[in-house]
């Protein structure tokens, strides 16, 4: 009896995963523990490997393909073995799946993963997209094949063509009259460009050619290519869905306040000497812990009716890596002291640049903290990442000219800037809440007795 | 003081067209020249050389006419009777130059023109050249176009004598040597060997770099090395340099890797340097690169917006008709015509024996980018034409990029090889398909149709060449 392949569920809100690629194909021979599939959810990439030996006898769901998490994508048994005819149900409800270890699929490591933008990054609740590519249009061409066949000879899309065939279909007489009123017979084009354009399936009719009289040569065909649309990964896409989405429906607000961070700055390095590598993103990590809890309403979601109040503050903090940006989550980051906060944090760090973060350690933030203080900036302002109620965009600190005690003085300087929803934070909260910030982060004496 | 819209300093091939493209706009143009017109090319170079391998050519198919049933006996080569002829030659393109000139009204001055201020020269007139300056005419201009060109290098190491020549002082000999050796297996040194060694000169052709002809592909130096060593009989020694030369009356010695080398002549033809000594450029405001060039943009504009640098003196391709072609761009852009960039693709003509051209991408240079290319070969000794003429060596290539099928490279070795380069400049040019090339009717017999049997061979659909055995 071969056995059944399931999509594991990678990620406690994941509900579907696409296979970005088989690593077997069909009549291979699969041994315990050898790779099957790569997929690609909202979070990240990661190989699956197999807990059955055999032979891979069928894959039901192809490279590219999205199915809900725990549905059968291919069966493992004996050559010659049948193949039971309907596959298990697809879809079980995710209260009741079983946890990833309980299946018969494993997912063993992740890549680096682009998990979000600059500020907002990924997490929490699924959102449904789209599982058609926004490039392909779904609606179906009616033409006939000779009007077809003269577009591809002409190297044209026929998309924009009127028909006048039954049904509005496009024939070939209206292709002829579409090229004519484009001017397409004046068109010039080398031989080698208009091979490649008909291989890349450009649209000649939208290339501007850059030759002797306009005429098409290979170096404009090189810069057409360069510029075709390109698929964004899936992960890409939910990434600007959720951006869109948080941007457009959340009223942001954002204030700013300039931090003197000369004294911290001082005591980290007195710290480093003593062997204590604490870094500006710790202090601002138990800055900001300490500060939710005396706003809760900053740690909080809103569904524009009601208001939670989150009673544990999940700190998420955004990484930059190579590949993009990455935001694991310090779970319970109001109970950690700031050694067990910098570890915490550390560690996460580590298993983010090596692309080693589970998808659950990347969800379930209550508050984001971005930090570009190493990329050089002056200020900037974060998108909120959806489910929470701001995030905080810390820049860089520079040595700055200030006013102290009526004199100009050289000080450290750094701009925090909350964004915050106005559905639940007013102006006056977010005003406290930062200055709040600063005022932790200024009193040294507060961190000589924290560390 | 006059003044010109242009003044064009140096009247090669680059320099004279130039200023008869500025006369055609309707500019003002004078043109400043210290020696003859038609500059190296006209007068010691292309033009010259191509005069004495004429005569060489027809001395060695006279020799090899027996096998076509043409027999003649006691043919013997004069040399002197060569050299009238090429001075005929040359002679009459001269002056061809000066008509040409004086129909289009470009004002032509004798003499060393000397930069005094970046719109402003100084023409100094002498009788010869080693007088002091007799007069000198100030002229005035909006633009000037630079074409003064290069010159030979001589490496200081080599001793001063008669008996060490480069390429010019070669072209004015008044016999042949009986032997000669050849430093330098550039075109130049192989051209002069060819040349001299089919005149019965015993040659002997010395090249630092690992091989002769080098900007050629492996496999059509090959081909030329074959008939240079085995038909012309001349030694090709490389990878070594030529040392402890030393020039006395009796004649030149020199060894190579520890052997001992003695010959009549010594040629040179190691490279060639720009020519820039005389013009004060930096009274202009330029200033030349550390090689000596003056440094241009892709429309031959230098430093200064109004002075333009044209051919071997601006550090590009150092070839006569790329000089011509950029002469034009410039003399256009000069007269406020919107400018075209320089042309990029430049074939390259060797008249050794056998002939070779090439144009375009090597096969090593694809190597070098990495680039996936396709390359279609034809061997003139499965034409028809070629066989019926007797002239069965050497073959041409096609390289076409592996995924387009654009044509991007053609090599031709073998008779009328210089001829050949055309047509596929041409078409790589207009960026043909090796396909479309394949498809073009080409006349049946003729020494053209071999591009054609390339291009199928190139997609291994040849008619005239068995199907290559599949490993």
């Amino acid at each position: 009896m071969p056995s059944p392949i399931a999509m594991p569920k990678p990620g406690q809100f994941t509900e579907e995963c696409t296979i970005v690629k088989w690593l077997k194909k069909e009549g291979d021979a699969v041994a315990k523990g050898d790779i099957l599939f790569e997929i690609e959810t909202d979070k990240a990439n990661m190989e699956v490997e197999s807990f059955f030996e055999g032979t891979l006898l069928k894959i039901l769901t192809p490279e590219g393909g999205t199915v809900p998490v725990q549905a059968v994508v291919a069966w493992v048994g004996q050559p010659g073995e049948a193949i039971p005819a309907t596959p298990p149900a697809a879809t079980p409800k995710p209260a009741a799946a079983p946890a990833v270890s309980g299946q018969k699929t494993e997912v063993r490591s992740q890549k680096p993963a682009v998990s979000a933008s600059q500020a907002a990054p990924v997490s929490a609740p699924v959102l449904q997209h789209s599982s058609t590519p926004a490039l392909q249009s779904s609606r179906r061409l009616r033409i006939s094949p000779r009007a077809k066949a003269l577009a591809e000879r002409s190297v044209i899309n026929p998309a924009p063509i009127r028909g006048t065939g039954p049904g509005g279909r496009i024939v070939e007489k209206d292709v002829l009259a579409y090229l004519e009123s484009k001017g397409y017979a004046q068109l010039k084009i080398t031989p080698t460009a208009k091979e490649m354009a008909a291989a890349e399936k450009l649209d000649l009719l939208t290339i501007r050619g850059t030759g002797e009289a306009g005429k098409i040569t290979v170096d404009d065909i090189k810069r057409a290519v360069a510029e075709k649309p390109k698929a964004m990964s899936k992960m890409r896409q939910v990434i600007a869905q959720r951006l869109t989405q948080s941007f457009s429906s959340t009223p942001h607000f954002f204030v700013t306040v300039s931090v003197d961070m000369t004294d911290l700055v001082a005591y980290r390095a007195t710290l480093k000497a003593k062997n204590l590598p604490y870094s500006v993103t710790d202090f601002i990590a138990m800055a900001v812990t300490l500060c939710l809890k005396e706003f809760p309403a900053v740690n909080s979601s809103t569904d524009g009716k009601s208001i939670w109040w989150h009673s544990k503050v999940n700190l998420g903090l955004a990484v930059s890596l190579e590949s993009g940006l990455v935001v694991p989550v310090v779970r319970d980051a109001d109970d950690l002291t700031l050694q067990e906060l910098h570890d915490t944090s550390a560690a996460l760090f580590e298993k983010a640049r090596n692309g080693k973060l589970l998808p659950d350690e990347m969800s379930g933030s209550t508050f984001t903290i971005s930090n570009m203080g190493m990329l050089n900036v002056e200020n900037f302002t974060a998108i909120i990442n959806p489910g929470e109620a701001a995030i905080l965009a810390v820049s860089s600190t520079t040595k700055q000219a200030v006013v102290k005690n009526d004199q100009i003085v050289v000080r450290q300087m750094m701009k925090i800037t909350l964004s915050s929803d106005h559905q639940v934070i007013d102006g006056a909260l977010a005003a406290q809440f930062v200055n709040a910030l600063k005022a932790k982060l200024e009193d040294v004496t507060l961190w000589k007795k924290l560390v | 003081m006059e003044n010109f819209d242009v003044v064009v300093i140096g009247a090669g091939p680059g320099g004279y067209p130039a200023a008869i493209r500025a006369a055609q706009l309707g500019a003002k143009v004078a043109l400043v020249e210290r020696e003859n017109l038609g500059g190296t090319c006209l007068n010691v170079g292309c033009i010259p050389t191509k005069a004495l391998i004429a005569c060489a050519d027809a001395f060695a198919h006279l020799r090899d006419a027996a096998k076509l049933g043409v027999k003649a006996t006691n043919i013997s080569a004069d040399f002197g009777a060569m050299m009238a002829h090429k001075q005929g030659v040359v002679t009459q393109l001269r002056k061809g130059v000066g008509a040409l000139l004086a129909g289009n009204g470009v004002k032509v001055f004798q003499g060393q023109a000397a930069f005094e201020a970046h719109d402003q020269i100084v023409i100094e007139h002498r009788t010869s050249n080693t007088e002091q300056p007799t007069s000198n005419t100030r002229i005035k201009a909006g633009k000037f176009i630079i074409a003064t060109g290069s010159t030979s290098v001589m490496p200081g190491f080599l001793p001063k004598h008669a008996r060490v020549v480069e390429s010019r002082s070669f072209l004015d000999l008044q016999q042949l040597p009986a032997s000669m050796i050849v430093m330098g297996g550039g075109y130049i040194g192989c051209e002069l060997a060819c040349l001299a060694a089919a005149l019965g000169v015993k040659v002997t052709v010395v090249e630092l770099l690992e091989d002769v002809l080098m900007l050629l592909d492996n496999d059509v130096r090959r081909e030329v090395k074959k008939h240079m060593e085995q038909k012309l009989g001349m030694r090709i020694l490389t990878g070594k340099p030529l040392e402890n030369i030393s020039a006395e009356a009796g004649g030149i010695s020199a060894e190579v890797g520890g052997e001992k080398l003695s010959a009549e002549l010594l040629l040179v033809a190691v490279g060639r340097k720009p020519v820039t000594d005389g013009l004060e450029l930096e009274r202009a405001g330029l200033k030349t690169n550390e090689r000596g060039f003056i440094p241009v943009d892709e429309f031959n504009r230098t430093a200064v917006a109004s002075i333009y640098a044209i051919g071997d003196v601006n550090g590009g391709m150092q070839l006569a008709h790329a000089a011509t072609s950029q002469a034009m761009i410039a003399a256009e852009s000069a007269c406020g015509k919107k400018p075209h960039k320089n042309e990029t693709l430049i074939p390259g003509v060797i008249f050794t024996m056998p002939e070779v051209a090439i144009v375009g991408l090597t096969e090593a240079d694809a190597k070098k980018q990495g680039r996936a290319i396709k390359t279609g070969r034809f061997p003139f000794a499965a034409l028809g034409r070629a066989l019926a003429a007797g002239l069965p060596e050497g073959f041409v290539k096609l390289i076409a990029d592996a995924g387009s099928d654009q044509l991007l490279g053609a090599q031709a070795v073998g008779a009328h090889a210089t001829d050949l380069i055309a047509p596929a400049t041409l078409a790589i040019r207009a960026e043909l398909t090796a396909a479309e090339l394949g498809r073009t009717v080409h006349a049946h017999p003729t020494f053209g149709e071999i591009w054609m049997e390339a291009a199928h061979a190139l997609h291994g659909e040849c008619i005239h060449a068995a199907p290559r055995k599949k490993a």
